[in-house]
């Protein structure tokens, strides 16, 4: 198999500008068939925009993107054919039921043989069949846009932040459908500023700031690479540890009045830390050892939090 | 250009008409309420009375004679009124228009015109009125024609002049006949200026317009569903417009190939002007309001519910730069005169403007983003 036949998407120096704006600055990179891909970066990083210009509904200001092998510039007709997309706050007619819709989009697509009650059964939506889009919740609406996507068996899909503005428990109903998309091994696209969402669903990820792309790699590689120590929490700790912890030369920061958080580059500090702790007979009710996430590492190469609901925890 | 896309969106364009009670009624039920409405109120026109008090403060047999005379003209209905009251303060008491006072003494007068050829010998007959009523002016024109034409009778000459009514029209034509084909224009002209707004301008805020451009479906395919879904909403107000106007109101019309080019050319002429205003006005809300801006200029000033020749002349000058006008007179001249020659000016202009307007809305209206 050649390179170019492996490739589901590839982007070489792409840029777009808006006047004195550059909202995608010289971004270059492939997706590979049958990957999930996520772009991860807080609101008006240029993710939507990049994205919009490989689905063929924006044009580029300078660069080139193949899609399937064909530049999308040149052949928005034979692409659509061929992916399927989620765009960012997705909506329908009104007065339309679910499964009018999902046919509508089938008919738009000439598919004579177009799975309905699958993609229903897919979107987990069996239920809501009748339910006309305006009745919808947010979470509903999403998977029926998931469901739409998928409507021309498509072999690339455009997820632009399909779980934004949900509630955990809807979002994690989306992520099982996407879960579902990834287990049939279609080239997933998705754009997201959770990074829980990126970890748990992408097998590579590119980390946006400001038009660009800073780092990409696998979240495990990212985190790797980018974030090498243990975040060591403490929680219900006896006023003293503060300043035990800090004594011994590390940086402690309250994230809740009485639980502490500690950055420690080996498994080694975290033993020292505890002695220390147990020797002056101070005491803790639980605590917690893991490895930075994808939030701290996108702070470490970007100063800035994905999310601003985060930001002042990321900073502690 | 695809046809099953096309009936794919016609569907789901008709499921949403008909899922959304407000269209239904503006679309359908409203212009068959002013049929409804307004047929009944100059339904009888030309049959309308006018009533107004009479008091007799002579009281004989010949003011009694004159009272008769007035109830027989059929225009009237005359209520008396006892001569002992003060007529003014009974008018101003009961809030009267116009009361009709003969003077005490109308017999021993008319007796020394009549006997004695006595020229000086006359009477005034008072006329008390309510200045601020919009009948009352019509009322008294009226009677003064009757009191003149007594004069003249009493005159014992034959009249001069003598008036002759000649129409150029087959038959008597109501008011309902001249409303009808402007109701079909303003209704086809409503539903396609704010459909093409709402299509556009309302999907495109809420992103559909962003989805569909994802979809094979084209820019051409979606116009084109849209003036079909527009032309057959218009067909079926016409239809349901004219069966009312023909059950209820008995209207005489006359039905040629000229409707269907009107309401199709009406369709394309707003549809266009709706796709303008969508790619000028790029909030749903105020290319709604650009739409009212348009609409009610048109609604009022093209002849719509009244003669363009009733209002000033710099109105009339300015209603005949507009669309509607050309649409309301080509259907009066090909439904009301059978007027082939102005059906077909009037179609020239309309058609022309119509291709205008739309090759322009489908030039600005794009769906790729920037």
């Amino acid at each position: 198999m050649t390179e170019e036949a492996e490739h589901a998407i590839h982007v070489e120096r792409l840029t777009k500008r808006y006047g004195d704006l550059l909202a995608v600055n010289d971004m270059s990179f492939t997706v590979r068939k049958g990957e999930v891909f996520a772009f991860l970066g807080p609101n008006g990083a240029g993710k939507t925009t990049a994205v919009e210009i490989i689905e063929t509904i924006r044009t580029p200001t300078s660069g080139k993107v193949s899609l399937l092998d064909m530049d999308v510039t040149k052949k928005k007709h034979k692409i659509v054919r061929r992916i399927g997309v989620l765009p960012q706050g997705f909506s329908s007619f009104d007065r339309i039921t679910v499964r009018e819709t999902i046919q509508y989009y089938s008919r738009l697509f000439s598919c004579r043989d177009s799975d309905i009650d699958g993609l229903i059964e897919l979107a987990n939506l069996a239920d809501k069949s009748k339910e006309q889009f305006k009745n919808l919740s947010g979470g509903l609406r999403q998977r029926l846009g998931i469901a739409i996507a998928l409507v021309n068996n498509p072999e690339v899909v455009f997820l632009d932040e399909p779980t934004t503005g949900l509630d955990p428990r809807a979002r994690r109903e989306v992520w099982d459908v996407l879960l579902g998309l990834k287990k049939k091994g279609k080239t997933v696209f998705l754009t997201t500023h959770y990074m829980e969402e990126a970890e748990l669903l992408a097998d590579t990820v590119a980390i946006i700031a400001k038009g660009s792309i800073v780092a990409m790699g696998s979240p495990m590689a990212l985190i790797e690479n980018n974030a090498n120590y243990l975040v060591l929490t403490l929680q219900s700790v006896h006023e003293t540890v503060f300043g035990i912890v800090r004594k011994m030369g590390f940086e402690p920061a309250h994230t809740t009045h009485n639980n502490i958080m500690v950055r420690v580059e080996h498994q080694d500090d975290v033993r020292n830390v505890l002695n220390a702790i147990k020797d002056a007979g101070a005491s803790f009710l639980s605590l917690d050892v893991r490895k930075p996430n994808l939030e701290e590492v996108f702070l470490k190469l970007t100063g800035a939090a994905l999310r601003e609901d985060l930001a002042d925890e990321v900073a502690q | 250009m695809s046809l099953r896309v096309i009936v794919a969106n016609l569907i789901v364009s008709i499921k949403s008409f008909y899922r959304e009670k407000t269209a239904v009624f503006f679309t359908i039920a409203f212009p068959v309420l002013l049929i409804l409405v307004f047929g009944t109120i100059f339904m009888n026109q030309d049959d309308v009375r006018f009533d107004f008090r009479v008091q007799d403060l002579d009281q004989t047999h010949l003011s009694a004679e004159l009272v008769r005379t007035l109830e027989l003209n059929e225009k009237f209905t005359i209520t008396k009124v006892d001569p002992a009251i003060n007529a003014t303060q009974y008018a101003r008491n009961n809030k009267l228009n116009l009361v009709v006072v003969i003077p005490k003494d109308f017999e021993i007068s008319l007796i020394g015109r009549m006997t004695r050829n006595d020229l000086n010998a006359s009477v005034t007959i008072t006329y008390i009125y309510d200045p601020s009523s919009t009948s009352v002016s019509t009322k008294m024109q009226i009677l003064n024609s009757v009191f003149a034409e007594m004069n003249q009778r009493m005159s014992g000459k034959p009249p001069f002049i003598t008036p002759a009514e000649v129409s150029i029209l087959n038959r008597n034509y109501r008011f309902i006949d001249f409303f009808v084909p402007g109701i079909i224009a303003m209704t086809v002209m409503t539903a396609s200026l704010f459909g093409a707004v709402s299509v556009n301008a309302e999907l495109r805020q809420k992103g559909v317009i962003r989805k569909l451009s994802t979809t094979p479906i084209t820019h051409t395919d979606w116009i084109l569903s849209n003036v079909l879904y527009q032309f057959l909403l218009s067909v079926l107000s016409t239809i349901l417009i004219l069966l009312v106007s023909y059950g209820v109101f008995n209207v005489s019309l006359q039905m040629s190939v000229w409707l269907p080019v009107f309401v199709v050319l009406d369709v394309f002429a707003f549809v266009g002007i709706g796709m303008i205003l969508t790619r000028v006005a790029k909030e749903a809300e105020s290319a709604t309001a650009a739409a009212n801006a348009i609409m009610f200029p048109m609604m009022f000033l093209s002849g719509t519910f009244f003669p363009v020749e009733m209002m000033p002349g710099f109105l009339q000058k300015f209603s005949r730069i507009l669309p509607l006008y050309y649409v309301n007179e080509g259907l009066r001249a090909s439904m009301i005169f059978g007027d082939n020659m102005i059906a077909l000016r009037c179609s020239v202009i309309i058609g022309i403007f119509a291709a205008v307007v739309f090759v322009l809305g489908m030039m600005t209206t794009k769906w790729e983003e920037g």
